[in-house]
């Protein structure tokens, strides 16, 4: 626990300049793919993205918590998610189209990174040694919100692994106290009913079972559980 | 009596019969009794020699002594216990009711036809029943989520791997890797994370194959049974790469 949050501090009285400059960028490459979606805009946003998750992968896991057990694990799977991007640049997997359909939610989304800090600040914590926008699960609430607001072709290996490292920060809320992560994992429950939504939507064939209505009410069914499991943790957090 | 045409037309659907069955993971002895039954159902008798990768049928008609041979390769489908038991109850109902060819036919390429299940079901039912087996395991309930969410990220990369035609052992190493990778996070934890770790990979264990070895072994089809032992043995060799390559790199050694 002491490790954890004397990382973040050192991570974040190292690299701030470097994070506001991070968070600049990507504010402005998110505005500019609402109002000139270009293709060259959305390659640097790819490109964004690429870089977002090596940064994670090795300034934060290999450099600032090295102390910390298993960061070279978790340095290797932000590299992975770093490659993934990188692999959908080269195929062009990722269309980035506008939906329209989730738009407030995503905003909300896109939110959540500047939501971690002020949290952190509200726990009366005080900087260097609090969460920042450019922290893993920041990284993950603004791609999941990004991947929401352009969702008509988004990679399910990216929602998967996103969901993956919401489970993991749902469980540092329990193992390590650390109640930040619980925004990230209850904004995972809605992003992942509207993913696979929209996914079974678009990729459901008539000549497989079960039916659509059926899929679409398990996947309502697997995610109400999943809300009632975050929501009980929550009040447990709030009544103890 | 049977003319040459017509035997050729019995062989021709017995064997896309059989090869289906055997494609579709029913061990060999089954198959045999399924297309000797269809065979008498038509009025011929049928021979069957099953290979790994092929079946010879012979369909004999005993009154005019004529004999048609085909040979069939046996295509690669997807493991279906539904398609299976339509298939063998095919056979019942052909020869209980005696039914012609035309008829068997027709009822075969509407049985073949039903729907598959969705990929994605498929998916969220592996999570799911990959996360019991970390819970019958002993896993507590956050290894058992860990073991769900990693093992939904290995069988979509075997998914899209299968998809794309990549090599078969390469797909498992990759699953293999994947999954127990993503399911080692519980090492951060104070959680069962030796069930988690141990149980991520379940999934891919081919079962089937084992299960259909030991039978075709015990029912006297030997080289049938052991060829598929071999092969359930290359995909556990498979895993087990997949499997040490996550412990030497998160724990430095495969202990």
């Amino acid at each position: 626990m002491a490790v954890f949050w004397q990382t973040i501090a050192g991570y974040n009285a190292a690299t701030w300049p470097l994070q506001a400059l991070l968070v600049v960028a990507g504010i402005v490459l998110t505005t500019l793919l609402y109002r000139r979606p270009s293709p060259r805009v959305k390659v640097a946003m790819k490109v964004y993205l690429a870089l977002l998750n090596g940064w994670i992968a090795v300034a934060y896991y290999l450099r600032a918590c090295a102390e910390r057990p298993y960061s070279e694990v978790m340095a290797l799977f932000w590299g992975v998610m770093a490659a993934v991007w990188i692999y959908d640049i080269a195929v062009d997997y990722t269309t980035f189209e506008r939906t329209r359909k989730h738009d407030r939610i995503a905003f909300v989304f896109y939110l959540m990174p500047f939501v971690y800090p002020l949290f952190s600040l509200l726990r009366g914590l005080e900087f260097p040694m609090v969460t920042s926008p450019v922290m893993p699960c920041s990284v993950a609430v603004f791609t999941i919100g990004l991947l929401l607001s352009f969702s008509k072709r988004v990679n399910l290996f990216v929602i998967l692994f996103l969901c993956h490292w919401a489970l993991v920060g749902f469980s540092k809320v329990y193992f390590f106290g650390i109640p930040e992560d619980l925004l990230l994992a209850s904004a995972s429950v809605p992003a992942l009913y509207l993913f696979f939504k929209e996914y079974i939507d678009l990729n459901f064939h008539r000549d497989t079972k079960p039916d659509l209505r059926v899929m679409n009410f398990l996947l309502a069914a697997m995610c109400a559980a999943l809300g009632v499991f975050f929501s009980v943790t929550i009040w447990q957090q709030f009544i103890g | 009596m049977k003319t040459a045409a017509e035997l050729k037309e019995i062989a021709q659907f017995i064997a896309e019969y059989a090869t289906r069955l055997m494609g579709s993971g029913v061990h060999t002895s089954r198959v045999v009794r399924n297309s000797k039954r269809l065979g008498e159902a038509l009025g011929v008798r049928v021979i069957v020699s099953a290979f790994q990768k092929v079946v010879t049928f012979s369909v004999c008609d005993d009154d005019s002594g004529e004999v048609y041979s085909e040979v069939a390769d046996i295509p690669p489908l997807p493991i279906s216990f539904e398609l299976n038991a339509e298939l063998s109850a095919l056979s019942w109902e052909a020869y209980d009711r005696q039914m012609p060819l035309p008829e068997i036919r027709a009822r075969y390429a509407e049985i073949v036809a039903r729907p598959r299940l969705d990929p994605i079901f498929t998916l969220i039912l592996v999570g799911l029943a990959n996360a019991s087996f970390c819970r019958l395991f002993g896993g507590d309930w956050f290894a058992v989520s860990i073991v769900f969410t990693a093992t939904l990220l290995g069988f979509f990369l075997r998914q899209r791997m299968q998809a794309r035609g990549f090599n078969h052992y390469v797909i498992f190493i990759a699953s293999s890797f994947a999954a127990s990778m993503y399911a080692s996070v519980a090492l951060m934890f104070d959680t069962t994370s030796e069930v988690a770790l141990a149980t991520s990979v379940l999934y891919l264990i081919p079962g089937v194959p084992l299960i259909n070895g030991v039978i075709d072994i015990v029912e006297g089809h030997v080289l049938n049974g052991i060829a598929r032992l071999t092969s359930a043995l290359m995909l556990i060799i498979c895993i087990a790469i997949g499997l040490s390559c996550t412990l030497m790199i998160v724990k430095n050694g495969l202990l």
